[in-house]
């Protein structure tokens, strides 16, 4: 479905140096630095694949997502979402793609969002019948109902949100781009919005393309990521698999009645020790062994075992970036 | 093509009416201006002040139904990013812009038209003596002049793919344009050599070769140079509008996000 070939993307940036006499001299002497904001990525995605897409600010994962949305013109490479290429602006394109951003809005901002669907539904050409049904429908999995007639300006960030994948999502794109549908959202709200995501894609197969900086998102979401820094692409692949290579160890939480006065490097490296928990460092190879042996030589309430953070896997790719890929 | 519009006009009609005191004092305050050089070339000359208020009156109308804000519009729009919103949807930008004016035109048409009715009924001087064709010259000369604006304005609008604060640059032609145009004063009044200039550029187009038409004061021959030279500058002002779509689009750097 998206085919990316040694995409690559620089910005020509003008430098300006803070303060005012350099301002003045940055009116006659203007000072340019060439910014390699995406280089020489290679990937593709497959119909009906939610991927997810990784990277600290500033890695180049916006900008690619433009370049694939056709909004912004590769310097080089090569680029074909669902058979088009995006730049050259085809209406077929754009009628089977949406890209949907957490910071920007499509709605329009002084009228009810209503408004903004049914202009939709003209510029994509939707049929009356079909706009109904997917109408309704979204209607429904995102409770916009009491939304649709109050201006968008005075909804809340995550009421705009729901409108915002609706306005994107009644035409039916085969493809979606989001980026950072999650951002600024409460616990409860992203949860509703990665719910309807999952939901979505198994209903209709869509192919989703989704950057977050919300772990939960991904790691409800997504099978597969691709990580991004500096630009460069550093990992593609199993979401679990780098896991495992990353952080090949799991977290032991064992609560007890008092905590036992033993040598916890025996079993273990100590994260942290609180009132009647222990939290170990186990690799994940001796997790059974060490479990049994907690159970069988202590008195314990309970054992909990962990895979590490998302954070702490993500931190860890781009420490080690070079040995993943 | 046509639904598409309906839809868009109705949207934007919608949104007009979400901003009605600020459409109000958008509308009356344009009118303050040629009001005030109306009173001062009426001063000036006033054997001929009824020809100077058929002048300035039909200056406010024609201004009006040929004003353009787009550069303002896109402006904003390039430099906060919101313009991707346009880029993304399979309709080309233009189109949004060509609604809303058409939206807000209408109105304008509709509170001015009873406005200048109600006046001719008191001042004498705002019922011309125009022929049915003078009329259909009138109406698509400033049909015309509206296009020409837009366009100019569309133009400098995209510019901001380029440059920040584009309106800057649209603010000095607009300057030159309140001479070149007929605003500040009726071009026959301007130094032959300005006069002489304004033929060939495209302000005259836009606002005073309209009012001259209602006024009469120009040739048939005038009038047909007239139009040929509304005709050359729009086909110019089309071919470099398309130029600059492309273009601009590469230079895009779809700020935001």
């Amino acid at each position: 479905m998206i085919h990316v070939q040694h995409l690559s993307k620089s910005f020509r940036v003008h430098v300006r140096q803070a303060g005012w006499f350099d301002a003045v001299r940055s009116l006659f002497k203007r000072e340019y630095r060439i910014v390699e904001a995406v280089k020489d990525i290679s990937f593709s995605i497959q119909p009906g694949e939610i991927v997810g897409f990784l990277g600290p600010n500033g890695a180049g994962k916006t900008t690619t997502m433009k370049m694939l949305a056709g909004l912004l013109h590769p310097t080089s490479g090569e680029i074909t979402v669902g058979g088009f290429v995006p730049f050259e602006q085809k209406a077929e394109f754009k009628k089977m793609m949406s890209l949907v951003m957490g910071q920007k809005s499509q709605l329009i901002w002084d009228i009810p969002p209503m408004e903004t669907f049914l202009v939709n539904k003209a510029i994509y050409e939707i049929d009356d019948r079909v706009f109904r049904q997917t109408l309704d429908e979204l209607v429904e999995l995102l409770e916009l109902q009491p939304l649709l007639t109050k201006p968008t300006r005075s909804l809340s960030l995550g009421q705009r949100m729901r409108c915002e994948l609706a306005a994107a999502l009644l035409h039916r794109p085969a493809i979606l781009f989001l980026d950072e549908p999650t951002i600024g959202l409460d616990v409860h709200t992203q949860e509703k919005v990665r719910r309807f995501i999952a939901q979505y894609n198994r209903e209709h197969q869509t192919t989703i393309l989704l950057t977050s900086h919300y772990m939960g998102d991904v790691t409800a979401l997504c099978d597969r990521v691709l990580i991004i820094n500096y630009g460069t692409l550093m990992y593609d692949g199993d979401l679990k698999v780098l896991t495992e290579t990353l952080t090949p160890y799991k977290l032991l939480e064992i609560h007890f009645p008092s905590v036992p006065d033993v040598s916890w490097d025996d079993y273990g490296e100590l994260v942290a020790v609180e009132e009647g928990k222990v939290t170990l460092r186990v690799p994940r190879e001796q997790v059974p062994e060490v479990s049994s042996q907690f159970l069988r030589n202590f008195q314990v309430y309970d054992l909990n075992i962990q895979d590490p953070p998302m954070e702490e896997v993500i931190k860890r790719a781009f420490q080690e970036g070079a040995h993943v890929s | 093509m046509f639904r598409k519009y309906i839809a868009l006009i109705r949207m934007k009609y919608v949104e007009m009416l979400a901003y009605r005191l600020a459409t109000i004092v958008w509308m009356t305050g344009a009118m303050v201006q040629p009001l005030i050089t109306m009173v001062v070339w009426t001063n000036i000359y006033p054997s001929q002040s009824n020809s100077f208020i058929l002048y300035f009156i039909t200056l406010i109308f024609v201004e009006r139904m040929t004003s353009a804000w787009d550069v303002w519009e896109l402006d904003r729009e390039i430099r906060e990013g919101t313009f991707s919103n346009y880029i993304l949807r399979p309709f080309h930008p233009i189109h949004w812009a060509i609604a809303e004016n058409i939206v807000y035109k209408v109105l304008f048409l509709i509170v001015l038209l009873p406005i200048w009715g109600v006046l001719a009924v008191f001042v004498p001087a705002l019922r011309p003596d125009v022929s049915g064709w003078q009329f259909v010259l009138f109406v698509t000369a400033l049909f015309l002049g509206a296009t020409l604006r837009f366009m100019f304005s569309y133009i400098c609008g995209l510019l901001g793919f380029w440059v920040t604060k584009v309106t800057a640059i649209y603010g000095m032609f607009e300057v030159v344009s309140l001479f070149l145009s007929g605003r500040i004063a009726p071009l026959s009044l301007l130094p032959p050599i300005l006069k002489q200039i304004s033929m060939y550029l495209p302000f005259r187009y836009m606002i005073g070769f309209p009012i001259d038409i209602v006024m009469g004061t120009m040739t048939r021959v005038e009038i047909g140079y007239g139009f040929f030279g509304a005709m050359a500058w729009a086909i110019i002002f089309i071919s470099v509008l398309r130029w600059l779509w492309k273009a601009g689009l590469k230079k895009n750097q779809a700020v935001g996000g």
